[in-house]
């Protein structure tokens, strides 16, 4: 069994803290703050296939599309919803050249 | 900087540099929270100062909307037990107060440097049993601080012209 300090460093369980206390969140906050929250743990499990040498190019730039994106939620619902497509035409891509 | 361009210069900040806050201006940030107006001045905020690291990742852990690396977070609460002398509005009229108290406590914060970011969205059940909170103290806001990597740009503002009347309501101001 690990020690809960090694539990709270890993990155595995910082994702399931957030999964965990964002479905609570989901419950109250705006409607789109749901696929927020989905595409903000997208881009931290990517983060963690990343240190564990699991990812490629395409991949990688999923990741920087959110990270650069996300905040779009506050500003502007629209594109954020257009990004939210373009995202998944970017990993529909990578499905097809596989 | 006058206070137009604090009011309008501050910025939700969501970007930290990894630089600690000097204590004095912590306690100007957290003074200016009570100098806040308050419904019958009741004062029914309580204010949970958290500047040591661990504890800070593990509210960042139970906040998903909690981004960057804040170098404190300042906790702001209600205590319902005071909010009840102001009656069946108490209430409501706290969760303004602690509004008033937060936006001094940016304002201040923006005037020497410090960025900050109000968050809602935080689970109320675990950041109470993290810090202790009590039963009759509701955490309703959390603020992250911290020197910020950047300001970032100002978000759109509805327009004056949309959004005040004059005289009536639907007597659009026309500037
Ligand atoms: C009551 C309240 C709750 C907020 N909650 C969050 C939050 O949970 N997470 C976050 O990143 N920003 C949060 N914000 C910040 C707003 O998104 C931000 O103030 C708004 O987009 C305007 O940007 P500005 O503050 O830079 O002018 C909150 C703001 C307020 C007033």
């Amino acid at each position: 069994m690990k020690d809960t300090e090694d539990i709270l460093k890993d990155d595995h369980f910082k994702l399931l803290a957030f999964l965990i206390t964002s479905a609570r969140g989901c419950v109250v906050e705006p409607p789109l703050y749901g696929p927020l929250r989905l595409v903000d743990a997208a881009s931290r499990l990517i983060e963690i296939m990343r240190k564990e040498g699991r990812v490629n190019e395409q991949i990688i730039k999923l990741q920087k599309m959110i990270k650069e994106r996300m905040d779009l939620v506050m500003y502007d619902e629209e594109m954020f919803i257009e990004f939210l497509d373009e995202l998944s035409k970017e990993l529909a891509k990578m499905l097809k050249s596989e | 900087m006058n206070l137009r361009e604090i009011i309008k210069g501050r910025r939700a900040v969501r970007d930290f540099k990894d630089k600690e806050i000097p204590k004095e201006k912590l306690m100007a940030i957290l003074e200016a929270g009570i100098w806040a107006p308050s419904g019958s001045n009741i004062q029914p905020w309580e204010f949970i100062l958290v500047t040591e690291k661990a504890m800070i990742e593990k509210i960042k852990l139970i906040s998903p909307g909690l981004f960057g690396n804040p170098a404190v977070i300042i906790v702001l609460c209600i205590n319902r037990e005071r909010a009840k002398r102001g009656g069946k509005l108490g209430g409501i009229t706290a969760l303004m107060d602690i509004s008033m108290a937060a936006q001094n406590m940016m304002l201040i914060a923006y005037s020497m440097g410090i960025g900050s970011c109000p968050i809602v969205s935080f689970s109320k059940s675990a950041l109470k049993e993290l810090v202790d909170i009590p039963e009759h103290v509701e955490p309703v806001l959390i603020l992250s601080l911290g020197y910020p990597k950047f300001w970032p740009k100002p978000p759109k503002r509805r327009p004056l012209e949309e959004v005040v009347h004059v005289e009536r309501y639907g007597r659009h101001f026309k500037g």
